[in-house]
């Protein structure tokens, strides 16, 4: 009896193993049908462990020590209902920890009502971005609808996963726990602190949030203790994902990609409206009534550079500028779907002059780029360089490798990998002790498609356009972050 | 989200006489994430829950250690809690300068909504005899 018990078990076994099941066509199919870059939008099923990763090109730099803090989204699709757009997926946060030559990496998701939910019913019901969700959500507040996903603040001992609608989720540094939503004062419960605070040259934070035409914002001591929050009115109810600062102002730039009716998905509340053009708002600091408003050609953009203000009063900043929103729209389905083409043309890097008379004009680099980034010892100062991910083309719809443009001379160097790398966003590292622009590492990881697996590179500011000068090789496929922030 | 006004309204009316010859007890406990303020609450049935007056109303001393309430003589049926926790007392639901909620609220069955209140559906429950809601309003 056992024997032929154990006969007939094996035999089914077996016979499971030759016969293709509907669910191993699928997924044959769907690997098929997967675009190469389809990794970047892949789904982790739990946290990363720390573990150590391998170094497998150059050496490490030495005197540099750190942690770069990277989120993004991490998982998308359950069994009874996916998110289908980029900025919708779960939020991971992950470390990567440079110490004495060696890297640890680790990762873990944020601990979200939202991913609760979605967990306990094994279906993303949660209306986003641009997923529609279901009958099935529980949002009693913006925060149950808080994916964490977008970006990363430092606060001491611990970092801030940022979103865009919602308030901050607090994780520790160290072991990546979730431990609360942050509300920074009782009476701002929920207001809106979107992903792109900006530090000042004092040290402090400034932040702000949108809703509709109202924007809140946000001052902040660099341990995230809040120093006050104010209410400023936009001219526009303009999609707003980013601003930027200069010492003395503050600054919203609104593309007519503008508000037009109260619905969900979020992105399907605005309509694009290029005969409006884009408008400038620089909200004086000091007086958030006091503003000036500036005109220029429309543009699309979801990041800016720092800005800076010089002697006669001119205000520069770089944006990531695009001829429209159908990135937000349709390209960020596409890159979850893993499948189909990406619609439009990459984002230029460009820099707007905004002058003392109230003229304001934009120079292009002519450079394809997006998350441009300076040098963190110059925050709200002149400066020539801006780091950015390049490469991005109509066939292949991710970076590829930096670019550093220079605006003082045009020229632009980059260091492009093959299209067998996903390049993600950079830090601007300083080298310690040093005071130049170029004195600085850029730390960054990528995708290896080849490999199947996440890397992380260091770069040198002074010669990018050499490639890595070292290169660490995890044993683990992290999906492609949005934001990162260095801990040094 | 919360219909104050409506809430606040039923805690200024006298309970009325129960005439149910068929009695339900209900007994509400608030588990809170603040030990200040009042929990204010309103009981309500399937055609006064959505906007109407509640059936019955209460307040909750949280700062003197109130956490239970118990209504006698409820008509055996459905029935449904909304609740919020006015935790500094100054007798208003607080909303942030974007119009959001800034103190707790929740409904029976700890049911959550879709971008709104929690619907009649997913916060509704049974009276009948002795009955109990926990509810956790933080």
């Amino acid at each position: 009896m056992k024997a032929s018990r154990r006969h007939f078990l094996m035999s089914a076994a077996a016979l499971s193993a030759v016969v293709a099941t509907p669910e191993t066509v699928w997924a044959a199919m769907a690997q098929d049908a997967a675009a190469p870059w389809a990794l970047a939008t892949a789904d982790l099923e739990g946290d990363v462990a720390p573990r150590a990763m391998r170094l497998v090109r150059g050496r490490a730099p030495a005197g540099l020590s750190g942690t770069l803090f990277r989120n993004g989204p991490g998982k998308f699709r359950r069994p009874g209902g996916s998110a289908t757009h980029w900025f919708d997926g779960d939020g991971l946060m992950r470390s990567f920890r440079i110490e004495d030559g060696q890297v640890t990496l680790a990762a873990r998701f944020a601990d979200t009502p939202k991913r609760r939910t979605e967990t306990e019913l094994e279906a993303v019901v949660t209306p986003g971005f641009g997923t529609v969700g279901d009958a099935r959500a529980r949002i009693g507040s913006n925060d149950d609808a808080n994916a964490a996903n977008t970006a990363v603040m430092v606060t001491g001992d611990k970092v801030w996963a940022l979103w865009e609608g919602g308030s901050p989720l607090q994780m520790d540094a160290a072991t990546l726990a979730t431990e609360r939503f942050v509300t920074l004062r009782d009476d701002l419960k929920g207001m809106p602190f979107q992903a792109h605070p900006r530090r000042a040259p004092d040290g402090t934070v400034w932040n702000v949030g949108t809703n509709a035409d109202q924007a809140v914002v946000w001052h902040l001591n660099a341990d995230g203790s809040l120093i006050s929050a104010g209410l400023v009115p936009l001219p526009r109810a303009s999609y707003l994902h980013d601003f930027t600062a200069t010492e003395r102002s503050l600054i919203f730039v609104l593309q007519p990609w503008v508000f037009a009716q109260r619905r969900m998905p979020f992105s399907t509340q605005f309509a694009w409206r290029p005969e409006l053009g884009t408008q400038v708002l620089v909200v004086d600091k000091a007086d958030l009534t006091r503003t000036r408003l500036f005109e220029l050609p429309t543009f699309s953009f979801f990041h800016l550079g720092d800005g800076w203000e010089e002697a006669d009063g001119t205000i520069r900043f770089d944006v990531a500028a695009n001829r429209d929103a159908s990135f937000a729209i349709e390209g960020a389905r596409v890159l979850v779907a893993q499948t189909g083409t990406v619609p439009g043309e990459p984002s230029v890097l460009k820099l707007v002059t905004l002058h003392a008379d109230g003229q304001a004009e934009m120079t292009s680099s002519g450079i394809t780029a997006e998350f441009p980034k300076g040098d963190p010892r110059r925050p709200c100062s002149r400066r020539d360089l801006t780091v950015h991910v390049h490469g991005e083309r109509g066939d292949r719809p991710l970076p590829n490798g930096l670019g550093i443009q220079n605006w003082a001379t045009g020229v632009n160097r980059a260091f492009l990998f093959d299209d067998t790398q996903i390049m993600e966003e950079a830090v601007f590292v300083p080298k310690p002790g040093r005071s130049d622009e170029s004195d600085a590492w850029l730390v960054a990881p990528s995708i290896n498609l080849a490999e199947g697996v996440t890397e992380l590179h260091v770069f040198d500011v002074a010669a990018v356009e050499d490639g890595p000068v070292a290169t660490w090789r995890a044993d683990v496929a992290l999906p492609a972050g949005f934001h990162g922030a260095w801990k040094g | 989200m919360i219909r104050t006004a409506a809430l606040i309204a039923a805690l200024s009316l006298t309970a009325a006489p129960a005439l149910a010859q068929s009695a339900g007890t209900l007994t509400v406990t608030f588990e809170t994430g603040a030990d200040t303020g009042a929990v204010m609450f309103g009981l309500y049935d399937a055609a006064t829950y959505d906007g109407g007056q509640p059936i019955r109303g209460a307040r909750l001393d949280v700062a003197a250690g109130q956490r239970t309430a118990t209504f006698d003589g409820l008509v055996a049926g459905e029935y449904a809690i909304r609740a919020f926790h006015d935790v500094n007392g100054d007798g208003q639901m607080n909303r942030n300068p974007f119009g959001m909620p800034t103190e707790p609220f929740a409904f029976s069955n700890n049911a959550v909504g879709n971008m709104g209140p929690a619907s009649w559906d997913r916060a509704r429950f049974v009276v009948e005899g002795a009955t109990v809601q926990m509810i956790s309003i933080r």
